[in-house]
């Protein structure tokens, strides 16, 4: 059987012409007609066949017999394959920047005025867990006010004000735009505690903090490049970051450069670098086209006097 | 100095017999503030090359007016000079 001539067969099956007495285009069951290898029992041969893709695969005798599909079509081997319906492929927006709840580490999130940033993981006080992200994810940049309402997912990511808000803005470190910074860091108390759980997606359940050592391999799960792997180049930097409302001195910053291609991106921020030994090291706050730059963790628990869950 | 000699001589200590990382520390923290006011540095650090540590300059392209006022080394301390492109909050 040449391909040529299957293909023949099945262009007038599609054009609605009768081929040994079967329309395939006015066929009630039949979603497609196709030209596949002849498959005996699930294993493809080296045969040419017409494949009939319909919506439900049924046994012989339950199909009226008008409607059956020959085992062969001017001597060409049918195979009937189930296929539902086909429909063109809508974009699923990644588990990162949907709704989940309990919320957790690694999704979407950001002040209701905000596009979106990331939730950065659960830290706690003496009387209750909170959600740890940027200043500039939860609290806008210094001008989010105490109780603002922080939506998962973000705005950007469909989140509304009526039905997504997660949590409220507690506090947050003010960002100083004349003096040197240490934290961009906000936290923010979920209205119920059991919309959250301490867990960071793709990375499972960290185990405390500590300071960041030069050279050693991380990895971070954010909104917007999921879970990146990359080593810390610089555990002690001093840099000038951009914001929307001008740029600021960051003291005291870990580095990291991306294992392969990029470590973050916009709507990363908030992410939490974690160690081999899943530690807390950093919270991802900006970065370059080369580079990505996070608070140590350390300096952010000092700051807001809380610990990583 | 109106106290006894013990806090210098544990100062003294300090500088002289910590390791690397605590002298090029100090010498990053005197300078970091002057270096970051030269036009296109982004940031100032420290990092390691061919085992020793050094002042990592970030600068946002390597331009030769940027490279140009970038010292080769601060305090005889390695620079090592980064190119990063600007900083952003994401």
């Amino acid at each position: 059987m040449r391909h040529e001539e299957a293909q023949e067969v099945c262009e007038c099956l599609y054009l609605g012409l009768k081929v040994d007495g079967l329309t395939a285009r006015n066929h009630p069951n039949v979603v497609g007609v196709g030209i596949g290898y002849k498959e005996h029992r699930s294993e493809s041969s080296e045969d040419l066949a017409l494949r009939f893709y319909v919506r439900q695969k049924l046994h012989r005798l339950l199909v009226p017999e008008a409607e059956r599909i020959p085992r062969e079509i001017e001597g060409i081997p049918t195979d009937v394959i189930e296929a539902r319906d086909f429909s063109i492929w809508r974009p699923i927006p990644p588990i990162y920047q949907r709704r989940v709840r309990p919320a957790m580490g690694g999704l979407s999130i950001g002040h209701y005025d905000i596009s979106a940033g990331t939730f950065g993981c659960l830290v706690a006080d003496r009387r209750e867990r909170y959600v740890l992200s940027n200043n500039h994810v939860l609290a806008n940049e210094n001008r989010g006010t105490e109780g603002d309402p922080i939506l998962q997912p973000g705005r950007f990511d469909g989140g509304k004000v009526d039905r997504d808000v997660l949590a409220r803005l507690v506090t947050y470190v003010a960002l100083d735009p004349d003096g040197v910074n240490v934290v961009d860091a906000a936290l923010a108390e979920p209205h119920q505690a059991e919309d959250v759980t301490p867990d960071v997606l793709n990375v499972g359940r960290l185990k405390g903090s500590r300071d960041p050592r030069l050279g050693e391999e991380v990895r971070k799960s954010g909104r917007t490049t999921r879970l990146t792997r990359g080593i810390v180049e610089d555990a002690s930097a001093t840099i000038r970051v951009g914001y929307s409302r001008g740029s600021f001195v960051f003291q005291d910053q870990m580095i990291v450069r991306a294992s392969s291609g990029t470590f973050s991106s916009g709507g990363d921020s908030g992410s939490v670098i974690v160690g081999q030994d899943s530690k807390a090291l950093g919270l991802l706050f900006g970065g370059s086209p080369f580079f990505t730059v996070a608070n140590k963790v350390t300096n952010v628990e000092k700051a807001l006097d809380v610990a990583v869950v | 100095m109106t106290s006894t000699g013990l806090p210098t001589a544990v100062l003294w200590g300090r500088t002289s017999f910590d390791d690397s990382v605590t002298d090029v520390e100090a010498v990053k923290r005197r300078h970091e503030r002057r270096l970051l006011e030269t036009p296109g540095v982004t940031g100032v650090g420290i990092g390691r090359r061919d085992g020793q540590d050094c002042i990592r300059i970030y600068v946002a392209d390597d331009s030769p007016k940027v490279l140009s006022a970038i010292p080769t080394s601060v305090e005889d301390v390695p620079v090592e000079v980064v190119v990063s492109g600007p900083f952003k909050a994401r």
